[in-house]
């Protein structure tokens, strides 16, 4: 196997520990979020590309459009969060209410 | 030049580390294009020029903007980078640390073995035939999305539509 996948699946374990993490704000693990999206397209097209499987290249443009979907719904609670609290601090958000 | 992939490969590595160590939000974008970019030239190592146009169009000139502009809303009046505090530098010089060793462990070993054997370094050869037509796999390939995948496409779609009047209800509030 070729060793250029330890790289990039370490970068999508680096990108998941973001997202498990807070810090202070909110947009920073939508930004990991969009780094998992990022290293899961370079993995797809590296294979289809290696093995010369023409057809599974559909799979990183089919990934990028729901990951659009994706990141516009998170970017649209941030905002709602944002509009509430004047900025997306971690520490401003309870269970009572979004 | 045997070790260029991987070297870029390193490079990836030490960018999702830089936004992943959180600083303010608006450097954590700069790193992500920097990933982005990175990324790009590894697609384009491996010849899919395709995939990696769209990777550019798309993902960066895209997505990323979007980002940008919701982080520009979002930000405060000063913020924090790799340099600023020792919870972010710490973090960062972590991740460099430990891409170090693994860089030190496959110079010395020429595998890694974890659960499968990673001990290919790939020399490619893009290989340009001569005469009249030349195929690119990674087009003729996304381009059948529309041919053998049409319900893929009836369904994103129909997906992003929904997505579109999701984010509207959202920002609507009550």
């Amino acid at each position: 196997m070729p060793s250029i996948y330890i790289n990039i699946a370490l970068a999508f374990t680096i990108s998941l520990l973001g997202i498990l993490t807070y810090r202070s704000h909110l947009i920073s693990s939508l930004l990991c979020l969009e780094g998992i999206i990022l290293s899961l397209f370079i993995i797809s097209t590296l294979t289809a590309s290696n093995i010369h499987f023409s057809l599974a290249n559909i799979i990183p443009i089919a990934l990028l459009v729901f990951a659009a979907c994706e990141a516009a719904v998170g970017l649209a609670l941030l905002i709602s969060i944002s509009s509430t609290y004047g900025l997306d601090y971690i520490h401003k958000l309870s269970l009572l209410q979004c | 030049m045997t070790y260029v992939l991987f070297t870029l490969s390193v490079l990836l590595v030490m960018g999702f580390v830089g936004f992943s160590s959180k600083p303010s939000p608006i450097y954590g974008g700069l790193a992500l294009i920097v990933s982005g970019v990175v990324g790009c030239m590894i697609i384009l190592n491996y010849g899919g020029a395709y995939l990696g146009l769209v990777m550019f169009l798309i993902y960066l000139g895209g997505m990323m903007v979007v980002f940008g502009y919701t982080a520009a809303m979002a930000i405060e009046e000063y913020p924090e980078t790799w340099g600023s505090g020792f919870e972010v530098f710490g973090c960062f010089l972590v991740g460099l640390m430990m891409e170090v060793g693994l860089v030190l462990w496959v110079l010395e070993f020429d595998e890694v073995v974890v659960v499968v054997s990673l001990n290919d370094m790939g020399n490619w050869v893009v290989f340009e035939g001569e005469g009249l037509e030349l195929v690119r796999g990674d087009s003729i390939g996304a381009g059948a999305l529309y041919d053998y995948g049409r319900w893929l496409v009836v369904v994103a779609g129909w997906t992003l539509f929904v997505g579109v009047y999701i984010v509207i209800e959202i920002t609507r509030g009550n």
